[in-house]
């Protein structure tokens, strides 16, 4: 709770997350944790549906899937929307390959960071909190 | 498996539906003409708001199908409404240009419920490019032959543009509340509304102004020939119990030139928001 407590201080505790992907037990496990420390969450499966809930509500910060609508990189089409858009809004990429030319390829892209799975939700807090503390 | 949001809206059960009335204006008489029926997507989801629901609908190219599911919910509601009610309902131009099961569809549901069809516009809603011209007019033609009628929805923007007045021959215009809103202190909006009302009559279609928010605009619309209002000012978008609950529907004045009695005593600013249930504060109908 540490980490949040001194999230606290840069952070607006009101501020909204989107988290894309279609494991649903992974997404219950993130939102639970971010929903605990007072940010507010809404979820998406899929691109279209993530796209829908960029262009009508406003997200500070955006976690995505690079595998979205099953194909391998989907989640770059979530990072573009955000560029082309000129969304104000943080990426974190997180994914289960491992290869550094795909982190290589989502920070060419305008990922904010980009996270490997599995991993702790501590660390998943972690790199919330320093994008939270950039925006301010 | 937790079910996509797509295939939940593709549920009608999942879907809500509202009528918010179209007021005919007659000098200072106002009467309900009809009402629009107009759907929430799944409680308790951002798709509730039909801006988002629709939005991804338009995104997921699957108009058709969730056009099919709001007439399956609207007919089901429909029922509820007293049989001189007249319905308006939002179509995708689309839908009627690539499939040409939904006019057989409409129809059956209509059948199904005991739902004259006479007592149905469907407003052409388009924000894509239109498709098979051919396709279209030849499912309006159907449409009309079977009694219903056909109003060109958010007129001035996106696809709603000219052509769809001369291939469409609509019986209603329907202005957007873009170019209602304000117009009362802006020239250019007026001369917009202006343009539109003189090109409608012209084309002998009658005139429905939405998104009417100020006494003023109401005032300057009247003046300047628009037939129908539907306004938040006077009645916001509500569940079926609560319009029926106005009794304004049930009284014998419907569809006629209403009463002075009948007519506003007062008005008051409506909340432009959407809100998820029921009225919210500040929000009225004929008080």
């Amino acid at each position: 709770m540490e980490l949040w407590s001194q999230a606290c201080l840069y952070i607006d505790m009101a501020d909204r997350v989107l988290i894309i992907d279609d494991d649903e037990q992974l997404v219950e496990a993130y939102r639970d944790y971010l929903s605990d420390n007072g940010y507010e969450v809404d979820c998406a499966q899929e691109l279209e549906e993530a796209q829908t809930l960029l262009a009508h509500l406003s997200y500070s910060l955006v976690i995505t899937d690079l595998r979205l609508n099953k194909l391998a990189f989907g989640g770059l089409d979530v990072i573009k929307h955000v560029r082309d858009n000129s969304l104000p809004t943080r990426v974190i990429v997180v994914t289960a390959y491992g290869w550094p030319e795909l982190k290589a390829e989502a920070t060419a892209s305008g990922a904010d960071a980009f996270l490997r799975k599995p991993m702790r939700l501590s660390e998943l807090g972690k790199a919330v909190i320093q994008l939270a503390g950039a925006r301010v | 498996m937790k079910k996509s949001i797509l295939e939940t809206i593709l549920d009608p059960h999942a879907l809500s539906v509202r009528f918010q009335p179209i007021f005919k204006i007659q000098g200072s008489a106002r009467s309900i003409d009809s009402v629009e029926a107009l759907i929430r997507g799944p409680r308790g989801t951002k798709f509730e708001r039909a801006d988002i629901l629709f939005d991804y609908v338009r995104r997921k190219k699957a108009e058709a199908a969730v056009d099919q599911s709001c007439v399956t919910a609207i007919c089901d509601a429909a029922t509820g409404l007293p049989s001189a009610v007249r319905i308006n309902i939002n179509v995708h131009a689309s839908t009627l240009g690539h499939n040409s099961g939904f006019v057989d569809f409409l129809l059956r549901h209509l059948q199904k419920q005991s739902l004259a069809p006479e007592r149905f516009t469907l407003e052409l809603v388009e924000h894509a490019p239109t498709c098979n011209i051919s396709e279209l007019t030849n499912s309006i033609a159907r449409l009309r032959s079977c009694g219903l009628r056909i109003a060109l929805d958010d007129v001035g923007l996106g696809q709603s543009n000219y052509r769809m007045m001369l291939d469409c021959h609509p019986e209603y215009f329907k202005l957007d509340a873009y170019f209602v809103h304000g117009l009362s202190t802006d020239s250019k909006r007026r001369a917009v509304v202006e343009s539109l009302v003189t090109l409608a009559k012209a084309l002998e279609s009658a005139v429905v102004a939405e998104g009417v928010d100020s006494n003023d605009d109401l005032l300057r619309l009247q003046a300047m020939g628009v037939d129908f209002v539907q306004a938040n000012l006077l009645c916001a978008a509500i569940p079926l119990d609560e319009l029926l609950a106005t009794g304004y529907l049930n009284d014998p004045s419907f569809g006629k030139p209403a009463r002075p009695e009948m007519r506003v005593k007062s008005v008051h600013r409506v909340d432009q928001r959407w809100t998820p249930s029921g009225l919210a504060a500040g929000q009225s109908f004929y008080t």
